[in-house]
């Protein structure tokens, strides 16, 4: 699946570049400057030292090393660095926060609400394999 | 090491790899609705709507399809652009550029086989200072 192909591409937002509106793509994404407004991506989004993002974002992994502001999606993680500052509500499905990072807001786990997005799993009640049925000869 | 460590997809950048880096890049990927501005240089390859204001270089490359108004100092098209375009400087037009709508050039070059459908304006810098020059002696 596209959710786990490995993304080329890394798109650079250079520190004085600012934008505006939708980023969206399959792609990996560093950030040294400005967004604001959305960022939906397949790939990962790095926010660098000089990066300030205050967007909605959804993609595989997070890394922050400025600052991010606003609600959160990591499909996988989400990580804090030492630099990074986070402000916001965020949902990954793990995380990883070092000493000297501030992280302000809500988190949630991701595996707990997840679901909609992954192959639903077999009902817990019934059983994994079916019982060998006695009627069915064997090869 | 690590640095070359392209075999790695799964890794950040590192940011010693990337600060020295002042070119901004938007991959063939990646689109963006709304506004980028801002100083320094810029690639793009994707696709973009809405309005590029940015006081430096900026580089359409295959395949990006740029649909807005966009602005900078230099423009070099090599992609698909609709909308209008100006340049502080100059505009260039590679021979895979296909561009609808209007230039604001002072300096434009076309190479043999790019397409270009709509008006070109071309004002001098030395006349339109010469004209700011004269309408504030009045």
């Amino acid at each position: 699946m596209a959710k786990d192909a490995p993304s080329g591409t890394t798109s650079l937002v250079s520190r004085p570049v600012f934008v505006e509106g939708e980023i969206s793509g399959e792609e990996n994404l560093h950030v040294d400057g400005r967004v604001r407004g959305a960022i939906r991506l397949t790939g990962d989004l790095f926010v660098g030292a000089s990066g300030v993002v205050d967007a909605e974002i959804d993609a595989r992994n997070i890394v922050i090393q400025g600052a991010v502001t606003g609600k959160v999606v990591a499909r996988r993680q989400l990580e804090v660095q030492p630099s990074g500052r986070f402000n916001g509500e965020c949902t990954a499905a793990s995380y990883e926060i070092r000493e000297g990072a501030v992280f302000e807001g809500v988190s949630r786990m991701l595996s707990s609400k997840s679901q909609a997005d992954k192959p639903p799993a077999p009902p817990p009640d019934k059983p994994r394999t079916p019982p060998p049925d006695p009627a069915v000869p064997k090869k | 090491m690590a640095l070359f460590a392209k075999d790695k997809p799964e890794t950040a950048p590192s940011a010693a790899v990337r600060t020295d880096h002042e070119t901004a890049f938007f991959g063939a990927k990646l689109s963006i609705k709304g506004k980028v501005s801002g100083s320094g240089n810029l690639i793009v390859m994707g696709k973009l709507e809405g309005e590029f204001d940015l006081n430096g270089e900026l580089v359409i490359a295959p395949p990006a399809v740029l649909n807005g108004e966009i602005k900078a100092v230099n423009v070099t098209v090599s992609g698909n652009v609709t909308g209008n375009l100006t340049a502080r400087e100059k505009i260039h037009l590679e021979k895979s550029a296909v561009v609808n709508g209007r230039l604001n050039t002072p300096r434009l070059s076309m190479v043999d086989g790019a397409s270009f459908n709509g008006d070109i304006e071309m004002k001098k810098p030395a006349e339109a200072a010469l004209a700011s020059k004269r309408s504030a002696q009045k």
